[in-house]
């Protein structure tokens, strides 16, 4: 029996600092990524939330740079850019959003192979590349824990806050004008919650995979319910079991072939999340379409009862 | 209109922003990625026969690049690649300074063991059968398997080095071999107090208990007696930039906590969170710090700094004194 829990559990596991603190952040990044993820997938801003976190990593190269804890230059560069993506984008539908994304996105990237450059030859910074781009959810510096805690929990109010004019300007952003719901500052204070989304889950799974929280657990819950508070919730609950698993996986992955060396759990994680969005598929549907309300009453209805997808027969 | 005008300023603003941060970046990071070695600058032209020009001599590490500059003494011209102190060697990336250098060199020096492999890509870049290239790892006959690429603090290392110096400098220059051949005599007699250093240490510490962040100095550290405490994967880890398993992380960890170790060796070289942590345990815990380098820090010749790395581990042994830097 001890040794059937040796192999699910490797010896160690519950009594390990690093553990501790990796499945405490895990969490509040799995949560926090599941919720804002559900309107990523909506407004399908899956490109944005993945150039994003490709932003914060140049931040993160500026700060190892100059030896800063890289959550700051994830954070200050995610906005810097998102910002100009969100201005550079105005006045254009969605494809003029797409390609100001993509514009800025390859020039960010360049600026990030000229930190990165400066960080492995100019610092003795060895590991910046390696934990910049897949994280290291095993060796974050106990003293981020509270800051990221406080972090995701004013990403959580302020998304709060933005509930009801973030829906309507997601469904139809004219009706939303109309109505005289501010759809500028409404996009940009998304995106600001997108960037710390994505910047908190770059310190765990890296950069390159920060969407992977994002968009995977949003998309299973989306699947799965037609109610929006209901897939915030079973999205932050997807993306939990996920990280979950995926830390107590690379743990005890120690003791797996090579011997000694541990898999990374960036991994883990990624595959789980699309284990479970297949599983999701499973649930036979037609494709969704959101129901666009013609009329002024069956808007306050989506208002009040939250978003349905409905099957398109 | 008017919200255009907005729009190139704002973003224009940022691009300015960005663009001033790598100006100064640039000019903060102006540190030189070679350095010609001074002794055979200031040496230079100084040779009895005015007309013949010094031997053009490349050396991927500075601490090779000293032992060619005290073995041919004026009549060698060494550049060094990696010299820098501030920077880890094992993530060097090669300038096109570097291969202009490699392509005009007649004597090559470099580590081998994936250590430099920048310069196996210069020289076949540059293809020239006239330069002679010391390739440490093949001269010493280890296999590319050989887990610790450190070889120059292994003390049977460089005196096998200088002797092949002597060899292909007295065949690119044969009328100075007696010259090369003293001052080979003159380094391997300057060898013998870090040979009586590292006896001592052994002789009064055998078995003593440390750690490290990396295995750079493993090879003194087994010449001297010590027992390495730190799990190799972990020291792998470290000097690959990658992450190493928590178990390792929490063994490593508890070393300092439960004071099982005397002194821990730390690569200032090779440097992130991790190792800043286990810096400020070893300072917590009041475990002598002793600072280890990856190339020979400034103000040093290869037999001072590995002498000044034996008394520092000493120091920190007998009288538990730390010495974080050198130079």
């Amino acid at each position: 029996m001890t040794k059937l829990l040796h192999v699910l559990f490797a010896p160690g596991l519950f009594t390990d600092a690093s553990v501790a603190n990796a499945v405490l952040i895990g969490t509040v990044v799995a949560i926090i990524s599941g919720v804002v993820g559900v309107f990523v997938v909506i407004r399908g801003q899956s490109y944005l939330g993945h150039a994003l976190g490709d932003f914060g990593a140049t931040g993160a190269s500026v700060s190892f740079l100059f030896g800063l804890a890289p959550l700051w230059g994830f954070l200050g560069s995610g906005v810097i850019a998102g910002a100009g993506v969100d201005v550079l984008g105005q006045g254009h539908r969605r494809r003029g959003r797409d390609v100001t994304t993509g514009v800025i996105h390859a020039f960010v990237m360049g600026l990030s192979a000229l930190f990165l450059y400066f960080d492995t030859t100019h610092t003795s910074t060895t590991g910046a590349p390696m934990t910049i781009l897949f994280g290291s959810i095993f060796l974050i510096d106990p003293k981020l824990v509270p800051t990221t805690v406080i972090l995701g929990v004013l990403t959580l109010v302020l998304l709060l806050v933005l509930y009801r004019p973030l829906l309507l300007s997601s469904l139809d952003a004219d009706l939303a004008k109309a109505r005289g719901i501010p759809v500028r500052w409404v996009s940009f204070l998304f995106m600001c919650c997108m960037v710390m989304a994505v910047s908190q889950s770059s310190l765990v799974i890296g950069a390159l995979l920060s969407t992977t929280l994002l968009i995977g657990p949003a998309a299973t819950a989306i699947r799965l319910t037609k109610r929006t508070g209901l897939a915030m919730i079973l999205s932050a609950a997807t993306g939990t079991v996920a990280t979950w698993l995926g830390i107590v996986l690379a743990y005890d992955s120690f003791n797996w072939p090579p011997t000694g060396r541990g898999w990374p759990v960036s991994f883990f994680v990624t595959s789980l999340v699309l284990l479970f969005y297949l599983i999701s598929r499973f649930k036979r549907q037609q494709p969704v379409v959101a129901r666009r309300p013609k009329e002024e009453s069956s808007m306050k209805e989506v208002v009040k009862h939250g978003y349905r997808m409905e099957h398109n027969s | 209109m008017n919200i255009r005008g907005k729009q190139i300023a704002i973003v224009g603003g940022t691009l300015g922003l960005v663009l001033a941060g790598i100006v100064g970046c640039g000019t903060a990071q102006s540190t030189p990625s070679q350095t010609n070695n001074t002794d055979a600058a200031s040496q230079k032209n100084t040779g009895s026969a005015g007309n013949t020009s010094p031997i053009q001599v490349v050396a991927a590490e500075n601490e090779y690049g000293n032992v060619v500059s005290q073995i041919g003494g004026k009549y060698v011209d060494v550049t060094s690649i990696m010299s820098d102190p501030n920077t880890d060697p094992h993530t060097y990336e090669a300038s096109p300074q570097t291969a202009k250098a490699i392509a005009g060199a007649q004597l090559l020096i470099q580590n081998g063991l994936g250590y430099d492999d920048f310069m196996g890509k210069l020289e076949s870049a540059s293809p020239n059968a006239n330069r002679k290239v010391i390739d440490v790892q093949t001269l010493l006959g280890l296999p590319d398997s050989t887990p610790n690429p450190h070889l120059w603090y292994k003390p049977t290392t460089m005196p096998q080095v200088a002797k092949a110096i002597v060899k292909d400098l007295s065949a690119i220059d044969p009328a100075q071999a007696s010259y090369f051949q003293d001052n080979e005599q003159k380094f391997e007699q300057s060898l013998q107090p870090w040979y009586k250093e590292l006896a001592a240490v052994k002789k009064e510490f055998p078995n003593a208990p440390v750690a490290t962040t990396e295995p750079v100095c493993d090879y003194m550290l087994e010449a001297s007696g010590m027992k390495n405490m730190t799990p190799w994967a972990f020291q792998a880890a470290v000097m690959n930039g990658t992450d190493p398993a928590p178990q390792d992380v929490t063994l490593q960890k508890n070393l300092f906590t439960q004071h099982k170790i005397k002194v821990f060796l730390y690569n200032q070289q090779v440097t992130d969170t991790l190792t800043t942590t286990l810096l400020n345990l070893a300072k917590q815990n009041d475990i002598p710090v002793v600072g280890v380098y990856e190339t020979m820090p400034s103000g040093h010749t290869y037999q001072s700094w590995m002498l000044d790395e034996v008394q520092d581990l000493q120091n920190a042994l007998k009288n538990h004194v730390s010495t974080e830097t050198l130079s």
